[in-house]
């Protein structure tokens, strides 16, 4: 609205680029509104969903380029989402995570699993804005979808 | 805390040696699970500032001595990458000897439970939100469950599918683990809940199906920053 105004000068070469439709799946609010905020500077419409239903009904009602889905959510986990959302819907899949369990005896890998999935791509938590971009560029450009859904 | 209950059939000296490595995994289970409360604000920080210093071109140059706005930033920048750095190598250092089904369901009710003695308020959120858990039983573990459902003990429940107590008894407790569940009720109001959630996630999809029409929403109450 009124700081579309204060966006709009800043100048990025991201903004050549149509404009990105992007859900965000994080029961963490925080971590949501700071990806809307890095994201409404580079030409990117975000919505943010607080868990894997909300971001499913999200998905059903409406378009987006790109979902980043937090692995480990209260609820239904980001694991489990992102296969449903796999089946369900034709959109690259960013999963975010930076938890991490590990052993040597049976190690556990929970982006392998996220890719196994159906993940597009893997994101780990902290990541920078610079990463976040070129996260979503890369996610995106891979996708054969993605013509489609700019039109 | 919820393996410990595994083990009441353990005379003293093995039981206290597997308390004690259960409560090591407990310990390393809260401390993974702090990790991962931990990487929210971190991303959130991380985002913003270097945000801020992607922009930090356009501050006002200062007419002071001290440091400018523009070297704040980067500062502040550096700093938090600092902690990142800290927290990733935290984060790698928790190893979980767990199975990857049980870890599924382990790490799940750990956050959980970090978050409940973090902020008491996510508990009607966790309770609004408990969909399709899908934790994968075997055939043998799924019998079992049905067994406990309907009330046998081990004895009963290894006499009816032909098998030992004793092995009745590990089946029991590795459901107990893959739900994470303290006692007998709590296995059976999980497994009950994740039965539930699963029903739920099959009507999500077909609900899907029939509305495949792309529609525009107005967006979400928070989409415009």
């Amino acid at each position: 609205m009124d700081a579309s105004g204060q966006h709009a000068r800043i100048e990025t070469p991201d903004q050549v680029r149509p404009v990105l439709r992007v859900l965000v799946v994080d029961d963490d609010e925080s971590v949501g509104a700071a990806i809307q905020a890095i994201l409404s500077r580079r030409n990117c419409r975000t919505e943010l969903a607080s868990g894997a239903y909300a971001g499913i009904q999200a998905l059903a009602s409406s378009r987006f380029d790109v979902v980043l889905v937090d692995l480990f959510m209260t609820g239904m986990s980001g694991i489990d989402a992102i296969a449903h959302i796999r089946q369900q819907f034709e959109i690259s899949i960013i999963a975010m995570s930076g938890f991490r369990l590990r052993s040597s005896l049976d190690p556990i890998d929970y982006f392998g699993t996220a890719m196994q999935r159906g993940a597009s791509m893997c994101i780990r938590k902290p990541f920078s804005p610079r990463q976040l971009i070129e996260a979503i560029d890369l996610s995106v450009a891979a996708s054969p979808l993605v013509g489609v859904a700019l039109q | 805390m919820m393996a410990i209950n595994g083990n009441a059939g353990l005379n003293g000296r093995a039981g206290t040696e597997v308390a004690r490595i259960d409560r090591e995994s407990v310990a390393h289970e809260v401390g993974a699970a702090i990790v991962h409360e931990l990487n929210g604000p971190l991303t959130a920080l991380l985002l913003y500032l270097g945000d801020l210093y992607q922009s930090s071109d356009r501050f006002p140059v200062g007419d002071c001595d001290g440091l400018s706005l523009k070297e704040v930033a980067e500062n502040a920048l550096r700093e938090a990458e600092r902690v990142c750095a800290l927290m990733r190598r935290l984060g790698d250092s928790f190893e979980a000897p767990l199975r990857e089904q049980t870890a599924f369901a382990q790490g799940r009710e750990m956050i959980r439970w970090w978050s409940r003695a973090g902020h008491a308020d996510n508990e009607a959120a966790n309770a609004q939100e408990v969909l399709a858990h899908q934790i994968w039983l075997t055939a043998r573990e799924s019998e079992v469950l049905r067994l406990i459902r309907e009330g046998c003990s081990n004895k009963e429940g290894g006499v009816r599918l032909q098998i030992s107590h004793r092995t009745f008894e590990s089946h029991r407790a590795r459901l107990m683990r893959k739900y994470g569940a303290k006692n007998v009720a709590d296995l059976l109001r999980l497994a009950a809940q994740d039965h539930e959630g699963s029903d739920c996630h099959r009507s999500a999809a077909a609900v899907r199906g029939r509305t495949a029409r792309p529609r525009r929403s107005g967006g979400s109450p928070r989409c415009e920053s």
